[in-house]
């Protein structure tokens, strides 16, 4: 029995790379939310979703830890290749894939807890009792999240208490105390400040060298100072995936391109 | 452990899935109990209607369907037994109707006031004192009635001792709460843009009032009006005790309204026999009326809450016959209704119209027209008022001298004076504690499954239908519930356990309904931050929802059971007036501190009355104990939480 968790933990924590998407589709009841998306998501890179509102951006990112699941009426087919294991599969269980892809909020949404619960949090759910353990958990994802410095000394009190860019680099906090491979982050500066998205640019560039990370933007400066990798969204579909300096200096398509110089979105 | 948490790389192809789907057991058998709580109110309400059927069996095998419905007579003890239920009907519809025709108005006027013109300050003081009349128990109402507005009839306009008119004012104040706390709801649900609008082409306050806001929550007002209807149709102890048993058709003198013919079946004047089982004839057609009229009402507030959405607009095609059928037959009484009020309104405009001819008005007129108008809605507030102060001044005055010591620690007597109350405060705190133990899990179960885990199906809008329709059965039905399905059937004995179920799936609606809505208020981002760190949905509920929803809970529930031990009608059957001791067991006989009101307040000495009296002040007293709590709860919370 021991033995057997040991082996299925070690799976968990084996190195995935590349997620390859294949013919995803999405449907809200009758709407068609993502079109047929094909795309090969490079591990250790940061990745930019970028569009006008309402083209699915944010719908196919919750694909890719099943938080589709969670609404009702939402369908989704298609695959998601991740080490030889397509994760849109029926037997996989959402609850431990959630566990290698974190997710990152739009608006931060701390748990009503102490800074030290929140982070601690998904530890304990996963089985983790041990103080020690959970202290140092704790304090290196705080130190990852660039806000040990910040909070630190106060990890007793209540997260709410925080600014609103604390509050989300400490949702960062909370996705790194679970070890994922994989941080989507769904517009996590969209209610910050210049100052406070700064510090989270900042982050981003760091967490790529650990993990692969997946945003959804509305800011295209941001997606060009950021990522990476560039997909462009329009209407459900993807109309252009390429190299971000690419997508923004020469882009292949006319519609990346109207929407680049602001002629339409 | 720690090496759980090492980001160490597995060499080699591992072909095993880590995410692979496995059968959690603790989490199905969590989701399957909560199910199951939900699904209870199924079988709740199938038991009651085979109570209802069961129960008027022998009596149909008697008299013929036909008869019962059209008969114009009712003489259920004469040699001669007669049982046309019409009568009945007609006086249940003239008690509710006249009490609506008092107590609507005066509930619209005064949630006109509450949600257009009271200030914040005065709203905060408004509110609890309507909250305050909603708690007061009815048998504390009857008692009221009885002892103190009876005899201003008797003495001043030749009334019986028994009269309807004494009903229908209590009534007419009892169901006012209800309509002033819907409406109320349904004037704030007004788009404040509609409002700006108004006042900004010039409208004064009054003008918007009553020209915007109540057309546009008309629906809401309506529903608001049907439910305090179907209140007032149920309502038995105040019947029972104050309206007399024959039936009439002069509201000086008795009348004789189903709930109170089922009541006195429940109080043993009826002997056994066919005019016993006539009760549960007569329960049914009390039963369709009071249900059609409230899943009418309640069906009216559900649309307003979802208006925006495009399923339930799918749903109403999909009606059943049978609820059709219901509502119909309720319907009709509605439109009997609206033709009165609206003839009378048409009359106003003729009336207005001979005094003043067709002219525009001046600005000072129509700020005259509001003073007035404001004057108006906000005396039917001091209306509430008065008559509570007047109410607890009465009850009061009257009962306090017979609470010391020996009143709290000895045992009901046939001598006035060596009379006390011991084992029936026991009673209801036993009934408090057994009623708690069935509703809270069920109740509270029932609300986590429809709000977290429940899909927008057939069968859950199914069971919300039923939770939320046992909550428009009249009192007297669970009554007969308690006494032939638990007592009898399911043979528990004229006890504390069939008296706690019977509450218990009384108050199931209440503490659903509560448990949700606190449920509803934790903000769904916290759910969804939970499920993205790879939480459970029970691990969800369990972390996150539960602990911030707990102080709402545990108010409603707290209000639920304040409720519970108030109520008398739905264990009239049971109690046993003459225990002597304190029950010791939950399969004991009991009685409780309303059933003990009722006892004393129908003895034939004065001396009872006063210990009736005393009785409700300490029956009040908890009530007020348990409500003070249940805010302190709320406050708290409210103070502490930071979301």
């Amino acid at each position: 029995m021991n033995k057997n968790k040991k082996v299925e933990d070690e799976d968990i924590h084996k190195h995935r790379g590349d997620l390859k998407l294949e013919n995803v589709n999405v449907h809200y009841g009758n709407n068609h939310a993502i079109i047929d998306v094909s795309m090969l998501i490079k591990e250790k890179y940061v990745t930019a979703f970028i569009g006008p509102s309402g083209c699915g951006k944010s719908t196919l990112l919750r694909c890719i830890n099943r938080m589709n699941d969670e609404i009702v009426g939402c369908k989704t087919d298609g695959k998601i290749h991740w080490g030889g294991i397509n994760i849109l599969g029926k037997d996989v269980d959402p609850v431990p894939l959630r566990r290698k892809v974190g997710m990152v909020f739009q608006k931060p949404n701390p748990f009503p807890k102490s800074v030290y619960d929140n982070i601690a949090y998904a530890p304990r759910i996963h089985g983790i009792r041990d103080k020690s353990i959970l202290d140092k958990i704790v304090e290196k994802s705080l130190k990852n999240a660039a806000l040990w410095d910040e909070v630190g000394d106060r990890l007793g009190d209540s997260a709410m208490g925080l600014s609103g860019g604390q509050q989300q680099r400490l949702c960062i906090a909370r996705t790194l105390a679970i070890e994922p491979e994989v941080i989507l982050m769904d517009e996590p500066c969209s209610a910050l400040d210049p100052i406070a998205t700064a510090k989270i640019e900042d982050l981003i560039n760091e967490l790529k060298k650990k993990y692969t990370v997946i945003i959804v933007t509305h800011n295209m400066q941001q997606a060009a100072r950021i990522s990476d990798f560039t997909g462009f969204f329009y209407l459900g579909k993807l109309i252009e995936y390429d190299k971000t300096k690419k997508i923004f200096e020469n882009p292949r398509e006319e519609l990346t391109e109207n929407y680049m110089t602001g002629r339409f979105g | 452990m720690a090496y759980l948490w090492s980001n160490k790389k597995f060499k080699g192809a591992v072909k095993k899935n880590p995410f692979h789907l496995k059968f959690n057991f603790r989490e199905k058998t969590i989701v399957l109990l909560l199910f199951v709580a939900a699904s209870l109110a199924i079988f709740f309400s199938a038991a009651i209607l085979y109570t209802l059927i069961d129960g008027a069996i022998p009596f149909f095998e008697k008299v013929s369907i036909i008869d019962f419905l059209t008969g114009l007579v009712w003489i259920p003890t004469e040699s001669v037994q007669l049982f046309g239920v019409l009568p009945l009907v007609i006086d249940t519809l003239i008690i509710a109707g006249v009490a609506l025709l008092i107590g609507a108005p005066l509930g619209v006027a005064a949630s006109i006031y509450l949600s257009e013109f009271a200030s914040p300050r005065v709203r905060s003081i408004v509110k609890p004192i309507i909250e305050l009349l909603a708690g007061i128990p009815s048998i504390v109402f009857a008692f009221f009635a009885l002892m103190f507005i009876s005899p201003f009839f008797v003495d001043n306009f030749g009334a019986g001792y028994f009269n309807a008119i004494s009903a229908i004012i209590v009534i007419a104040i009892m169901i006012m709460p209800i309509i002033i706390s819907i409406s109320d709801d349904a004037m704030k649900a007004v788009p404040n843009h509609l409002r700006e609008t108004s006042l900004a082409v010039g409208a004064t306050k009054w003008e918007t009032a009553t020209k915007i806001v109540m057309p546009a929550a008309s629906s809401g007002i309506m529903a608001s009006i049907l439910l305090g209807l179907a209140r007032g149709i149920g309502e038995t102890m105040i019947v029972l005790m104050v309206a007399g048993g024959r039936v009439g058709y002069d509201l000086l003198q008795p009348m004789l309204p189903m709930s109170g013919y089922i009541g006195r079946v429940a109080t043993g004047d009826m002997p056994p026999g066919l005019s016993h089982s006539a009760g549960f004839a007569v329960a049914i057609v009390l039963f369709i009326m009071a249900y059609g009229i409230n899943s009418l009402g309640a069906r009216i507030v559900l649309r307003i809450k979802t208006r925006t959405s495009v399923k339930s607009k799918k749903l109403e095609k999909k009606k059943n016959i049978l609820a059709r059928t219901i509502l119909k037959i309720s319907s009709v009484f509605l439109y009997v209704f609206l033709k009165i009020g609206s003839t009378i309104k048409s009359n106003l405009g003729k009336i207005r119209k001979f005094i003043r001819k067709d002219k525009l008005l001046t600005l000072k007129e129509r700020y005259w027209k509001q003073r007035i108008g404001i004057g108006l809605v906000s005396s039917s507030i001091i209306i509430a008022f008065v008559f509570l102060v007047v109410l607890l001044w009465f009850v009061f005055s009257q009962g306090i001298s017979g609470i010391n010591l020996t009143f709290l620690t000895s045992y009901p007597s046939r001598y006035p004076e060596k009379a006390g109350i011991f084992p029936v405060v026991m009673g209801s705190v036993y009934l408090m504690l057994i009623t708690m133990v069935f509703a809270a899990p069920i109740g509270i179960g029932a609300a986590i499954y429809l709000n977290e885990f429940a899909r927008d199906n057939g069968y859950t809008r199914f069971l919300r239908r039923i939770i939320q329709n046992l909550a428009g059965i009249p009192s007297i039905v669970f009554g007969l519930l308690g006494y032939l399905f638990f007592a009898h059937v399911l043979g528990f004995g004229m006890s504390l356990l069939s008296a706690g179920l019977v509450l218990s799936i009384m108050v199931l609606p209440i503490v659903v309904v509560a448990t949700e809505e606190a449920l509803k208020s934790v903000p769904d981002s916290f759910r969804e931050a939970a499920r993205g760190v790879g939480s459970t949905r029970w691990q969800t509920v369990r972390h996150h929802v539960l602990p911030n929803a707990l102080p709402g809970i545990s108010t409603g529930l707290i209000l639920s059971l304040s409720r519970a031990i108030g109520e008398t009608a739905p264990i009239l059957f049971i109690v046993s007036y003459f225990t002597k001791t304190a029950p010791s067991g939950i399969m004991d006989g009991f009685t409780a501190l309303p059933s003990q009101i009722f006892y004393w307040s129908q003895h034939a000495k004065p001396e009872f009355h006063v210990l009736a009296a005393s009785t409700i002040i300490i029956l009040l007293i908890i009530l007020l104990g348990m409500n003070a709590i249940a805010i302190i709860i709320r406050q708290r919370a409210q103070a502490k939480r930071d979301w």
